[in-house]
């Protein structure tokens, strides 16, 4: 099912049209976009379009080859410092500094753009609303660009998504023979159009069509497999590596702690944690719960479909976009699909 | 409120002292905007405590806040923020965040008999409560204090046994697994104190703080062996918390999160998914 709107506004470009464009955005904002570093695509901030990864003339390389990171790392950074310490003898002295430039993100995909709405939910939607979030997210446009089809391990459609999906987006495009069919779909992206340059179009996209659906069993079902023997059957060949957190556009666990910068200065910072970790949870004084990664995998999936829904009022959404990465990186082939589809069978 | 919640108030520390082996109390008074943040707080509430430089850790709160301005904290030395606190001393400056997480619901409890059970540190949160019943003395019905640790010397608040053993409608009960010489009263685990007493489950609510392994054992004991309803047993969970506003995720009891829905539990809420915390 399409998720487009008939109604929106909507504009016919050539790829000159959109480099010019996206060359225009980058001179006076940052503009973030899939970018070749090292080998695997990531997005990385881009001073031209030409600098984009572009494949061929015509389309992207990232059709199906999403980058390898999601958009989470834009707004919620690796590593943040949230504020300086100065130590002068027994005088403590705190600032603070706040991100504040304005960025546009280009080549989002939908997926990606889901998993920042489920990340708004618990930084934004619930106080105490995290000030490092907001600014970077409140300075953020999304300019989407639907996926033709499915990726080999993607499953978006089975968690409420599909790969055309604008509702997350600020402004989507559509690749189209050569063409982008753009729509705006906030405020925020309208404003970034250029009305009267470009060719407005009646024309509706074409939705992408596919086929692969898994089950997700209703968030009330999942209490009851919880002491199910199979986490521990799953769960034999996990190495904790926590790979699958680091890609997840909306794993978003942290740790904080205290970084010396030289004498008598120090950062405070955080920066990504998984619960996949075996330390994860242990106590000063040794105490560790969660020790066996059985615990710690059905904790991660729980997360996904089950907790975090309703620690942040998501209703029926489940906070796994679908978009697969786990699946790609997981170095012993944990698939979270697979799971889906052993919970569904009956024990 | 500061823009940026990870940011702390500034505390100085009024009063250092050895409270037992390895464990000291913290006496803060806060400076600048903390002092209204902690105007008021809870008995249960908890605030994280940095020690600039190495860290932040949270900490139950161990005073009422009744008692004063200062703000007490009892922290053991157990990993680098800790003993980075226990190198500093009087003057010293630290950092305070909160008045952080939900309380035990005093209003609730009025007119009610009262069990606190405090193993080692696990007593430190229950301070609150205790001096709380003693200054609203007629507003509750018997306290019954079992107090236990491993040794006599990790108990912690001795010096103010004398206080609570000597209020009205108040026993202290204390118990150690391994005894010295000079130990005279009981030995062995908090759930053999516990049976040995036997309080009666009228009227009555529990309150439990301690070692995960402990919580586990009293409450399964109240509930299996002295018939008290779970709805009348209170627990205070402690768990590792990075920002204690619900956002790092660390401390997760199945769907619910220590730092904001607890620490303070009934154990009807949490029964099950306590086994997840062993």
């Amino acid at each position: 099912m399409s998720q487009t709107n008939p109604d929106k506004k909507r504009w016919l470009i050539s790829q000159v049209e959109l480099e010019a464009w996206l060359d225009g955005i980058a001179s006076a904002r940052t503009l973030i976009a899939p970018f070749q570093e090292s080998g695997i695509l990531l997005y990385r901030p881009v001073s031209k379009s030409a600098e984009i990864a572009w494949h061929g003339q015509t389309s992207m390389s990232v059709h199906i080859n999403r980058p390898v990171l999601s958009v989470k790392e834009i707004f919620f950074p690796p590593t943040e410092r949230l504020f300086t310490i100065q130590k002068t003898g027994q005088e403590i002295h705190l600032e603070e500094t706040f991100p504040d430039w304005e960025t546009v993100v280009f080549g989002v995909r939908p997926c990606d753009a889901r998993g920042v709405k489920l990340l708004d939910a618990l930084f934004l939607d619930t106080n105490p609303v995290d000030s490092f979030y907001a600014r970077r997210r409140g300075n953020t446009t999304l300019i989407g660009l639907a996926c033709q089809e499915l990726g080999p391990t993607c499953f978006c459609t089975s968690v409420g998504g599909t790969p055309d999906n604008p509702r997350d987006m600020d402004i989507m495009l559509y690749e189209t023979d050569g063409y982008y069919l753009v729509e705006a779909v906030s405020e925020k992206g309208r404003f970034l159009i250029p009305g009267g340059e470009w060719k407005e179009t009646t024309a509706s996209p074409q939705q992408t069509t596919y086929n692969r659906q898994f089950p997700v069993l209703d968030k009330k079902i999942w209490p009851e497999h919880f002491n199910d023997e199979y986490w521990l059957r799953i769960s034999e060949r996990c190495l904790s590596c926590r790979a699958c957190a680091y890609v997840c556009p909306t794993c978003r666990c942290f740790a904080v702690r205290d970084e010396m910068v030289k004498p008598g200065e120090f950062e405070r910072i955080r920066c990504w944690d998984s619960c996949a970790g075996e330390n994860y949870r242990r106590v000063a004084g040794g105490h560790q719960p969660r020790a066996e990664k059985s615990d710690r995998l059905r904790n991660r999936i729980y997360c996904k479909f089950y907790y975090y829904p309703e620690q942040y009022g998501l209703g029926a959404s489940t906070a796994c976009t679908g978009c697969g990465r786990c699946l790609d990186v997981c170095p012993v082939g944990v698939d979270i699909t697979e799971v889906l589809m052993d919970l569904e069978k009956p024990a | 409120m500061n823009e940026n919640p990870m940011l702390p108030f500034l505390g100085k520390l009024v009063e250092v002292r050895d409270l037992a082996a390895e464990i000291k109390l913290f006496r803060v008074e806060m400076l600048n905007g903390g002092g209204e943040a902690f105007r008021t707080f809870q008995p249960g509430q908890f605030a994280f405590v940095s020690a600039f430089g190495l860290g932040e850790a949270p900490f139950g709160i161990a005073n009422a806040s009744g008692r004063g301005p200062a703000v007490d904290f009892a922290v053991a030395r157990l990993g680098s923020v800790t003993t980075g606190l226990h190198e500093l001393g009087e003057g010293d400056i630290v950092g305070v965040r909160g008045p952080l997480g939900n309380w035990f619901p005093m209003k609730k409890f009025k007119g009610k008999n009262l069990i606190v059970l405090g193993g080692g540190i696990g007593g430190a949160p229950l301070r609150p409560v205790i001096q709380h019943v003693l200054d609203h003395r007629s507003d509750f019905g018997r306290l019954t204090i079992l107090w236990a640790a491993r040794r006599p010397d990790l108990l912690v608040f001795t010096d103010e046994y004398a206080e609570w053993r000597t209020a009205p409608d108040t026993d202290l009960h204390l118990t150690v697994d391994i005894p010295d010489e000079k130990w005279s009263h009981n030995v062995g685990l908090i759930t053999q104190l516990l049976e040995k007493i036997s309080p009666p489950k009228e009227n009555t609510v529990t309150i439990t703080c301690g070692p995960p392994i402990m919580i586990h054992f009293v409450t399964k004991m109240l509930q299996e062996k002295m018939g008290f309803s779970p709805k009348n047993n209170y627990v205070t969970l402690e768990a590792r918390m990075h920002c204690g506003m619900g956002k790092c995720g660390r401390c997760n009891l199945g769907e619910k999160l220590v730092c904001v829905d607890g620490p303070v539990f009934n154990m009807e809420e949490v029964g099950g998914l306590l086994e997840t915390f062993l």
